[in-house]
């Protein structure tokens, strides 16, 4: 278990302010947030790399603030990779190793199988300016594991490659986190890989954690408005509502708002044309239709509904068939367990 | 009256089929190409003030002057003195200005900014000025003359004290130069080889210093070609024993124009051969 017990760190112009995280043993934990939050800060506080101001980061029962990065036991990979362009993938792969107490029996098995896990063996005697991204970043990926890391930092991983790469090291680092007992820690602003990744994670916003839960929770329990844009949802209105449409439905919810809640939100993909096959009791809504923006295979559907714009999201062929076009009054379906209240 | 292309009067001075092709020219590729044009053209005096005062003085002297000039003893060690003298004063630079430059390209700190001044003032005072200061430092009247001379020690008159002015105004050049390399170095490589277990002396010598030993060198060549060619500083400290700009400075007094040509031309030949060899040294492999 990493716990950070109330960690600030201040830096000329970025503070991070008191951190409370734990985060479990061979878990892959994430932390999220937008560009600027500090989330790559938080990482490098981990790793000791920028020492911190107060607080406590502990493994287990050990105390490690005192301790240099290189004797953390973690390893961290960088969104730009960090390869050493002097050395080809092989010197790469095989950089730490001779700081750490390997056998070289051990190192040796451990690097074939990396090496045939990554799909490296044709490239281990090139130079990392020869590589494409997925290639840098699965050399990275072997250069970190091979030392058997007990935590292994992840700093955007994939935001540097093209979307058909990114599905690829996603699944790659899914096999690689059930394969090795190593902690995950990723940071990532992309709530989408995430939900595909991670079991816990962390919402962080200017230096500051705003929810710590499993992903699930963060993604149907946000509990500011932050966190739940942050995980996608576009209709957010502030309670009580003021829309006459909006009040029946959170009156009808079974899942009535408590006094403290001051939001509730909807997310688009739930919002559903028909409620044929919910499954969940709906509130049958009616609205105009006031836009539609197309998203490629699906469209936003923007909505008129007494006094308040909704957006709903609808697949192309649904648009079609139904012929959903500006102007048209509709009718749409929400189920009691998306309305969201916090 | 037939008016003439606009164009035409915008080529005047261009050879005919240079304006041919112009006209062939897209508007946008005509606005480049006069650009190129305008750039050689402005470029030229600057190139013609170097190369034609030093090749008129490499060519001016006879073969059997020259000859005569590099059998000669005081010429050979003066040469020999200029040489030894400005790779000392470029290896204390790399001695000492490597750390100075890393703490300047890594870390910010308060009169971070007074000490990067300090380190380009060599650059910009009157050179006759920093001997002086040295001198009135070091001199065998002050506290720390005499404290270097109970070690034997002397800054006026010997190869210390021309070695010592070499670094001070050689070692901004290669400071400067090493920095922006080490500024070019992402900090995330020597945090990722931390991580990977190396510490800090292990990550300057294994990631740091193979990035950066182009720029060492680079550095090197600038720092010992502005002490090589250094003579209002080391006159002042010492007139002898003398180094080439000295010797070059004392033949032109002594005996003219032609008489300092023939040393130069040596000064010259070495140091240009010194600085191919470090920059041939240093060139990038192009298969990384």
């Amino acid at each position: 278990m990493i716990t950070l017990s109330d960690v600030c760190l201040d830096l000329p112009t970025f503070s991070l302010k008191h951190i409370d995280l734990s985060i479990p043993t061979n878990d892959f934990f994430a932390v999220l947030g937008p560009t600027g939050s500090g989330k790559s800060l938080l990482l490098e506080a981990i790793m000791g790399l920028m020492p911190i101001t107060s607080g406590t980061i502990s493994i287990g029962d050990k105390d490690i603030n005192a301790l240099s990065p290189e004797r953390r036991n973690m390893g961290i990979v960088y969104q730009d990779f960090a390869l050493f362009p002097h050395m080809t993938v092989k010197q790469n792969i095989l950089y730490g190793v001779r700081y750490h107490d390997l056998s070289p029996s051990s190192v040796s098995k451990r690097f074939d199988l990396l090496v045939d896990q990554m799909n490296l063996s044709h490239l281990l005697a090139r130079y990392p300016g020869t590589l494409s991204g997925g290639e840098k970043q699965r050399t990275a990926l072997a250069r970190a594991l091979i030392l058997d890391p007990g935590i292994l930092l992840l700093d955007e991983p994939l935001s540097a490659l093209d979307p058909m790469l990114q599905d690829d090291l996603k699944h790659l680092l899914k096999s690689l986190h059930q394969e090795f007992s190593t902690t995950f820690v990723m940071v990532s602003h992309n709530f989408s890989d995430v939900l595909f990744l991670a079991s816990n994670g962390a919402i962080i916003k200017d230096g500051t954690i705003e929810q710590t839960g499993t992903i699930k929770e963060l993604f149907e329990q946000p509990n500011s408005p932050f966190t739940a844009r942050f995980t996608g949802m576009k209709n957010i209105y502030t309670l009580p509502a003021a829309s006459p449409a909006l009040a029946a439905m959170v009156q009808n919810n079974g899942n009535r708002p408590r006094a403290e809640h001051g939001h509730m939100a909807l997310r688009p993909e739930e919002i559903l044309t028909d409620n044929r096959g919910a499954r969940d009791t709906c509130c049958a809504m009616e609205g105009v239709v006031t836009r539609l923006i197309s998203r490629g295979f699906f469209y936003d559907v923007v909505i008129q509904m007494d006094t308040v714009e909704l957006t709903a999201q609808w697949t192309r062929h649904d648009v079609l068939v139904k012929q959903i076009q500006p102007g048209r009054r509709i009718p749409f379906f929400v189920p009691f367990s998306s309305i969201h209240t916090f | 009256m037939k008016s003439r292309p606009a164009c035409q009067d915008h080529c005047r001075g261009l050879s005919r089929s240079k304006i041919k092709l112009l006209l062939k020219l897209p508007s946008y590729a005509r606005g480049s190409e006069y650009f190129w044009f305008f750039s050689i053209l402005l470029s030229i005096p600057l190139v013609l003030l170097i190369i034609l005062p030093l090749g008129r003085m490499i060519t001016t002297p006879e073969i059997a002057d020259l000859i005569f000039t590099i059998k000669e003893k005081t010429v050979q060690e003066a040469l020999g003195r200029s040489l030894f003298t400005a790779l000392m004063a470029t290896l204390m630079a790399i001695l000492f200005g490597t750390p100075l430059a890393y703490i300047l390209a890594r870390k910010s700190f308060k009169g971070k900014n007074i000490i990067e001044g300090l380190v380009d003032l060599p650059i910009m005072i009157p050179h006759p000025v920093i001997g002086i200061a040295i001198l009135s430092l070091f001199g065998r009247n002050t506290l720390p003359g005499k404290l270097l001379a109970m070690f034997n020690v002397e800054i006026m008159g010997s190869l210390t004290g021309i070695v010592m002015v070499l670094t001070f105004v050689g070692a901004p050049f290669y400071v400067n130069t090493v920095k922006s390399g080490f500024e070019n170095i992402p900090v995330r490589l020597e945090n990722a080889s931390r991580s990977l277990g190396a510490g800090m002396g292990a990550t300057f010598f294994r990631v740091t210093f193979p990035m950066v030993w182009r720029h060492m060198i680079l550095g090197a060549v600038m720092c010992t070609a502005r002490a090589i060619s250094e003579f209002g500083a080391v006159v002042i400290v010492a007139y002898h024993p003398m180094t080439a700009p000295v010797l070059i400075y004392e033949r032109f007094t002594a005996y003219g124009l032609k008489y300092s040509q023939c040393v130069a031309f040596w000064l010259i030949i070495i140091s240009l051969l010194l600085f191919i060899t470090l920059r041939l040294l240093s060139r990038e492999r192009r298969d990384r």
